[in-house]
């Protein structure tokens, strides 16, 4: 069965997350998404995170950021800057669909790449541009980060810990969100086109993604005037309501986690039978749920001291037998391997290009499953220049001889032009930095064991 | 006025509570007929706080009445034969229906997708749940905590030497609803060049997970387990408080390639030292460097700082407060916010929309419903129902 999205051709001008994300599961669902680079302005996602932190012969080929965020792509380099590059661009843009980049709008306007400009190249042509700020307003050229547009979009002032500072995720959070609703814009476009055959352009602002995303606070402020207090992980209506430390083992060590949350009586009866402490059933400070809130630092003292006694997996499943919500606080190699997961499919087997050296390895797939129109089966994302010959020449029809030509005048090229790879610290020592908090030197034989070839879910 | 991206496009909502109904609103923003079916003491988010004045009233929920723009609500009683008759009769006539019940709700009520393509071969039916329609943790229950910790954000979140954290209120639940309003309408598209409906599984886990970087892959390709990051004082992206609240400094490759002019950004002469001069020697002095730049700082004004950062294109944030939130020189020039006149609750400002599209408008200006506010209307509208018939529902309590 076809993937929903086939026949449909995207023209990616991205970098990082914001729009890479977006585009690899459109192109996950069908889409023909064509990957823009530069040789002479390689995407820091190509040097980062190398596999086996090895930054020997190609290792622009070997990012893991990029192959996070670029599966299923044609990827094609073209030099903007140079005449016969944009206009190879230009000749994409006319037999595409959709146009997407997330660069400042300063770079868009400089090359002539607006919605105006591209529509006079292919009128129904969608335009997706995707900024920290927006394309528009005082702010629209500032350059954004991840936690930038999750500091301006309110969500990082409202979190952390009781009386502790605003807090950030360890991860470019509000990027994802950006993507996330930049997936559906796209999507509403295309639908709008399928019947009109309107196209049409999308400014996505990612700190605006999020801003919608946290009403709650927004709202209390708008009609009620109030901030209320960071809470860390507490809720405004259920205690206990919290993170709890469990025993650690001799291959995972410390570090170890469970998060429990009791809505109801019900919960907080079975909660305390789990945990063996019926006397807590009877304690009057715990007997309603709005005494239980009152108390909720003693409470969370003394479940802490309980859950101490157990390892997290096996509570998880007494909680949750028992009808409680608790889930155990998954780290990196957990959720790789976690069996819900791996019934599901979730991480799919994915192969490299054989010049990486590297062997198929397992990527987070998508958080949707479709009954009749599944994904395309997962291909990495292109190493740099791999497919210039089948879009420049299958494509867009040109000779041999002016790729040659492309190439000797650096339009077109293989590999970057100034690489620059990141050696991390060793493993060691970025435990002793207290970045990691452990590694196992047989991860690859784990990660075939699990998912190699014939083992696949 | 020109339509909106999804006019024509029918959407069934049976959903409740936030992730469902953030999916449809976003579908009923941006121009779908959304008929959102309710319970008769209505959709639980009604009794969620915050309220309006703090009063606790069906109408008067905050997240409720962001939720819910655009849509028509109708009450029904799902566990009466004749509100299953009623459902059947609306889902034959829908393009999508969306649901966010446990995954064993929906068939216990003979409303499975089976049931459903029987009476509509070209529907689009989205589920969403805690962890999947199917596998060992279906019937795993969950709060957004809960999918923090199983969808792996949370061990990498929070202080070094304190408990794992989560953002603020309900993100896992924001981001499954985001994504099933994009699979709703790749399956929409996908039928209206086929006329083939289809069930698309939606999992509030595998949104966080699916969303996270360098997490699964740092095991992969090295064997590392990352955990809460440490943090240096002498970092010069972490987090600072100023003199009126707290920025994210980001002098990007400023401060690899020229220190002079962090320096000369910062007006700290005593930085001009080779103490601090290269990332090494930083990461040495450390402690000393954390000191200057915290007491540093102290003495900035945000705005002042954000603004002259980004003229010498350093990529500098603010954290701002949802007073700054609201009150931005951006938010106010893109009308970021929305003022809704709600017949209950008031007027005020809401978050508007959270993308522009240049040709089809945003339509999310329209108030959440009353409880059952358009139950006649659409029933009369859709299935015909004279007002006797209404008279006859409301008396055997289906509607």
């Amino acid at each position: 069965m076809a993937a929903p999205l086939e026949g449909i051709r995207i023209v990616e001008m991205g970098q990082l997350i914001a729009i890479p994300s977006a585009m690899k599961m459109l192109a996950d669902m069908g889409a023909q998404v064509i990957r823009l680079e530069s040789c002479q302005r390689l995407e820091s996602y190509r040097t980062d995170s190398l596999y086996q932190n090895d930054v020997e012969g190609e290792f622009w080929n070997r990012g893991a950021n990029f192959y996070e965020q670029n599966r299923n792509k044609l990827g094609i380099t073209l030099d903007l800057s140079h005449p016969a590059g944009l206009s190879l661009l230009r000749e994409l843009v006319s037999i595409s669909d959709v146009f997407t980049e997330n660069f400042t709008p300063r770079v868009i306007k400089n090359f002539q790449l607006e919605y105006e400009d591209l529509r006079g190249l292919k009128p129904d042509i969608i335009m997706v541009s995707s900024t920290g700020y927006g394309f528009t307003g005082p702010w629209a050229n500032f350059g954004a980060t991840g936690p930038a547009t999750e500091g301006a979009s309110g969500l990082a002032y409202i979190t952390g810990y009781r009386d502790g500072p605003p807090m950030m995720s360890e991860i470019p959070y509000t990027d994802y969100t950006g993507a996330e609703h930049t997936v559906f814009a796209v999507m509403a476009a295309l639908i709008h086109r399928q019947q009109t055959g309107q196209g049409q352009f999308i400014d996505v602002s990612q700190t605006e993604t999020a801003t919608a995303t946290v009403p709650e606070a927004l709202l209390d402020f708008a009609v009620n005037g109030r901030t209320a207090p960071r809470i860390g992980n507490e809720d405004p209506q259920m205690a206990p309501h919290g993170c709890y430390p469990c025993l650690g083992d001799d291959r995972l060590g410390d570090d170890r986690w469970i998060a429990i949350a009791v809505s109801s009586d019900q919960e907080w009866t079975s909660l305390c039978q789990v945990l063996n402490r019926s006397e807590w059933m009877r304690d009057t400070r715990f007997l309603s749920a709005e005494e239980r809130m009152r108390h909720r630092s003693e409470l969370d003292r003394l479940i802490a001291q309980a859950t101490a006694a157990w390892q997290n997996h096996p509570l998880m499943h007494a909680l949750q037998e028992a009808s409680v919500p608790a889930g155990a606080v998954l780290d990196a190699q957990e959720l790789l391997f976690d069996p819900h997961l791996r019934q599901r499919g979730f991480y799919e087997l994915v192969a490299h290009h054989p010049s990486t050296g590297m062997p198929a390895l397992p990527y987070a797939g998508r958080p949707w499953k479709f009954s009749a129109t599944p994904a395309v089966p997962g291909k990495a994302a292109p190493i740099i220049g791999e497919h210039n010959r089948t879009v420049l020449a299958e494509l867009l029809g040109h000779s041999e001889a002016d790729l040659a030509h492309w190439e000797a005048e650096g339009v077109i090229g293989y590999a970057p032009a100034n690489p620059t790879g990141t050696r991390r610290p060793s493993l060691d020592e970025q435990v002793r930095q207290g970045r990691l908090q452990r590694y196992e030197t047989d991860f690859r034989e784990q990660v075939s064991r699990a998912f190699g070839e014939g083992n696949v879910s | 006025m020109a339509p909106s991206a999804l006019n024509g496009v029918k959407v069934l909502d049976l959903t409740h509570h936030i992730a469902g109904p953030y999916c449809t609103k976003l579908l009923a923003d941006f121009g779908a007929q959304v008929i959102k079916i309710e319970r008769p003491g209505g959709d639980p988010a009604r009794s969620m706080p915050p309220f309006c004045q703090d009063e606790r009233h069906p109408e008067k929920s905050l997240p409720f009445l962001y939720l819910n723009t655009a849509k028509r609500s109708v009450t029904l009683n799902l566990k009466s034969d004749r509100g299953i008759h009623i459902l059947r009769e609306l889902a034959k006539d829908a393009d999508i229906l969306v649901e966010n019940f446990s995954p064993r709700v929906m068939p216990s009520l003979g409303l499975d997708f089976p049931a459903l393509r029987e009476l509509n071969p070209a529907l689009v039916m989205v589920s969403i749940s805690n962890f999947g329609q199917t596998g060992s943790y279906r019937d795993y229950r969950a709060t957004d905590m809960v999918e923090y910790a199983l969808g792996g954000l949370m061990y990498i979140f929070g202080s070094y030497d304190r408990e794992p954290l989560k953002h603020a209120f309900n993100q896992a639940q924001f981001k499954a609803g985001t994504n099933a309003a994009s699979a709703a309408l790749m399956a929409l598209y996908h039928q209206r060049s086929t006329g083939q409906g289809q069930q698309v599984d939606v999992s509030i886990q595998e949104s966080v997970a699916s969303a996270l970087r360098d997490v699964t892959s740092n095991f992969t390709y090295t064997g590392a387990v990352r955990r809460r990051q440490p943090n240096h004082s002498g970092d010069l992206t972490r987090l600072r408080a100023v003199s009126d609240g707290y920025i994210l400094p980001n002098p990007g490759i400023a401060a690899r390639v020229n220190w002079n002019t962090v320096v000369e950004f910062l007006e700290a002469p005593e930085l001009d030292d080779d103490k601090f001069r290269t990332p090494s020697a930083r990461l040495e002095n450390a402690e000393e460097l954390g000191e200057i730049l915290d007491r540093l700082f102290l003495s900035k004004n945000k705005m002042d700082m954000f603004y002259r950062a980004h003229q010498k294109r350093f990529i500098y944030g603010v954290i701002d407060s949802l007073e700054e939130v609201m009150a931005s020189p951006q938010n106010l020039a893109r009308e970021g916010f929305v003022e809704l006149d709600h017949p209950v609750a008031g007027t005020f400002r809401y978050p508007g929309a959270p993308f522009q599209l240049s040709e089809t408008p945003w339509d999310g200006l329209h108030p959440a419903p009353t409880l059952g506010q358009h139950t006649r209307e659409v029933f009369s509208q859709c299935l015909g129902y004279t007002e006797a018939d209404l008279e006859e529902l409301s008396g055997m309590g289906v509607i």
